[in-house]
């Protein structure tokens, strides 16, 4: 600065400035945080308070919605799909773990490894995320169809051909395993930001003391890691356990409802039975089962501790 | 000496055999995974040039034998596509608005500022992360419809904002931020807003560019709510078109489909290629370094 400024003296005797007004200190704090708390209480705590309400009454847009007291909830209890639903749904998050969770953490470990065309390859693999989901259901149903490239490739090798979306037994995994092949590149650039944060001296140290290229992964690698993979799994659970996007586009629950997750059966009992008071009961049970399984498992991880 | 180039294997570590056929193993499985990556993107496009015959032959081809680029000139006139594409970068540019003032400010309050009940109010926010949507997606329909809020923009515009994962991510980062710059900043008379504009913003721009790509992501992809709420050609985006007229229905020559759908698909390629920049460069950078 150029300019010189007079700086204003106060005199000695008189009284010292008083402070703000505690709620002139805060406002700006709250002009900020004002938008926000409306937008989620009008869109997501409306709504959620509105899901328990609902659960109780018989939903029509036309002649107005009428109390029905827990008929909603006996009515879905009693309903078979339910069980079938459930059941998908777990198979869904099982089959998740099992095919798709470890193929960003191997990829990302030997990515960061690359020496040469690392970007190249990263990219590569987070192109499918970038690409709308609706071309992939396009794309896959001609790759998984009975005379598509996937049974071309199998039948030369000498396999039966496989009905990947119409045999029942397939047609989870065949979802699991396109979903995984489309979004693993996003869960695949959290873990290679996090491997290339780790200070390189502690593999350097490591291997000065003798370790091998395993236990550096096994000993430094994981466990510097581990915060994004307890993340990442979470949301992947949290993730699957919600999905039916890709079951509803790609085989519309069939066949025989055999991927018919439990999100799917809400989404039937809403728009295609016109059931909203239903629809609102299940995703109430839901809530439900799921607080109560984080409790149980928040009181079981507290008592490991004490 | 330049140790930042190594990573879990080092240079000598390529000298002994074993580790050197791990390495090139490793290589290996990668190119393999780029292979399968980058198939499936070919075949969008050359199935979009072959002959309808070519596409529905067993065994299937991998390279045209013939290339029509006629079938481009068909796709195109089959849907407005300009249109779709239109509305869904309005919905991504109000989307991004949303979530860099509306989530942007509360997390920087949150973050940096001195507000009483901090606890009480980030609960309000967080504890939404702990609900399943299934719970409220239909309640969450009916609220919007209760709003009058359908086949508007604004339907997904504001429930835009309500995103406590971004909250939390901003948060995190703005937490990240030396506090002394806010201070100096406040020290030469800087109003709040300015503080965030000119300080926090610009400093998190990393991160932004995060939440650009999530933003867009989800604009671009979000084919079923829009299609829920979203109720004519006007509005409809372009992934939501795509699945109401080209994958759901069955009269539609498949090369004439596969266009359409590679047309669709490099538009997001090349955005992608532009914002990967900022995120390698900026994930982990800070303002104030030591």
């Amino acid at each position: 600065m150029n300019q010189t400024t007079a700086v204003p003296i106060r005199p000695l005797d008189a009284p010292p400035k008083r402070p703000p007004a505690k709620w002139k200190k805060h406002l700006w704090g709250y002009l900020f945080l004002l938008p926000a708390i409306g937008i989620f209480f009008t869109f997501l705590w409306l709504p959620i308070g509105k899901g328990i309400v609902f659960s109780f009454y018989h939903i029509d847009f036309v002649k107005g919605d009428t109390f029905v007291g827990w008929d909603n909830y006996a009515k879905v209890l009693k309903d078979p799909d339910v069980l079938v639903s459930v059941k998908n749904t777990l198979y869904y998050m099982f089959l998740g773990l099992v095919i798709g969770f470890w193929v960003p953490i191997l990829f990302a470990i030997a990515i960061s490894e690359m020496r040469k065309f690392q970007g190249f390859a990263r990219i590569a693999a987070y192109l499918p995320y970038v690409v709308p989901v609706v071309v992939l259901y396009g794309l896959w149903r001609w790759l998984y169809d009975p005379v598509g490239p996937i049974n071309a490739v199998l039948t030369r090798v000498g396999f039966d051909s496989v009905l990947f979306l119409t045999d029942k037994a397939w047609s989870m995994i065949s979802i699991v395993i396109m979903e995984t092949w489309q979004s693993f590149g996003s869960a695949l650039l959290i873990y290679i930001a996090a491997i290339l944060s780790i200070p390189r001296d502690w593999y350097e140290a490591a291997e000065i003391d003798g370790a091998g290229v395993w236990q550096r992964i096994r000993y430094i690698t994981l466990p510097a890691i581990k915060n994004q993979i307890v993340l990442l799994l979470l949301l992947q659970l949290i993730a699957t356990s919600q999905n039916f996007q890709t079951h509803y586009a790609v085989l519309d629950g069939g066949p025989n409802n055999a991927t018919l997750t439990y999100a799917l059966l809400v989404i039937r009992y809403a728009f295609t039975r016109q059931d909203y008071g239903s629809a609102s009961a299940l995703g109430v049970l839901m809530f439900i089962v799921l607080s109560v399984l984080a409790i149980l498992q928040y009181r079981m991880s507290n008592r490991k501790e004490a | 000496m330049k140790a930042v180039e190594r990573g879990i294997i080092s240079d000598y570590d390529l000298k002994s055999p074993g580790k050197r056929a791990l390495y090139y193993l490793m290589m290996f499985v990668v190119l393999v995974m780029v292979c399968t990556m980058l198939y499936p993107m070919l075949v969008i496009f050359f199935n979009g040039v072959k002959l309808n015959t070519e596409v529905n032959s067993f065994p299937p081809t991998f390279l045209p034998s013939e290339w029509h680029f006629e079938n481009y000139k068909k796709a195109w006139g089959y849907i407005n596509l300009p249109q779709f594409a239109r509305n869904t970068l309005y919905i991504f540019a109000g989307n991004m608005a949303m979530t860099v003032i509306v989530v942007g400010f509360a997390a920087f309050s949150l973050s940096r500022m001195d507000v009483p009940y901090k606890r009480v109010i980030q609960y309000f926010f967080l504890l939404t992360l702990f609900i399943p949507p299934t719970t409220y997606i239909i309640p969450n329909f009916v609220n919007l419809r209760d709003l009058g809020l359908m086949n508007t923009f604004w339907a997904l515009w504001l429930p835009a904002g309500a995103n406590a994962f971004f909250l939390l991510l901003l948060k995190t980062f703005f937490d990240g931020i030396n506090m002394e710059m806010f201070e100096s900043g406040r020290i030469d008379g800087a109003s709040e807003p300015r503080l965030y504009f000119q300080i926090a913003f610009p400093l998190s721009i990393p991160i932004f560019a995060t939440l650009a790509i999530f933003v867009f992501s989800s604009a671009w992809n979000d084919w079923y709510w829009p299609s829920l709420i979203l109720s004519s050609d006007e509005r409809y985006p372009l992934a939501t078109a795509i699945y109401k007229y080209v994958i759901n229905v069955r009269r539609l020559d498949l090369n004439l489909r596969f266009a359409i759908l590679s047309m669709i698909t490099f538009p997001p390629v090349i955005v992608f290629l532009i914002f990967q920049k900022y995120i390698v460069r900026g994930l982990h950078m800070g303002g104030v370094k030591g």
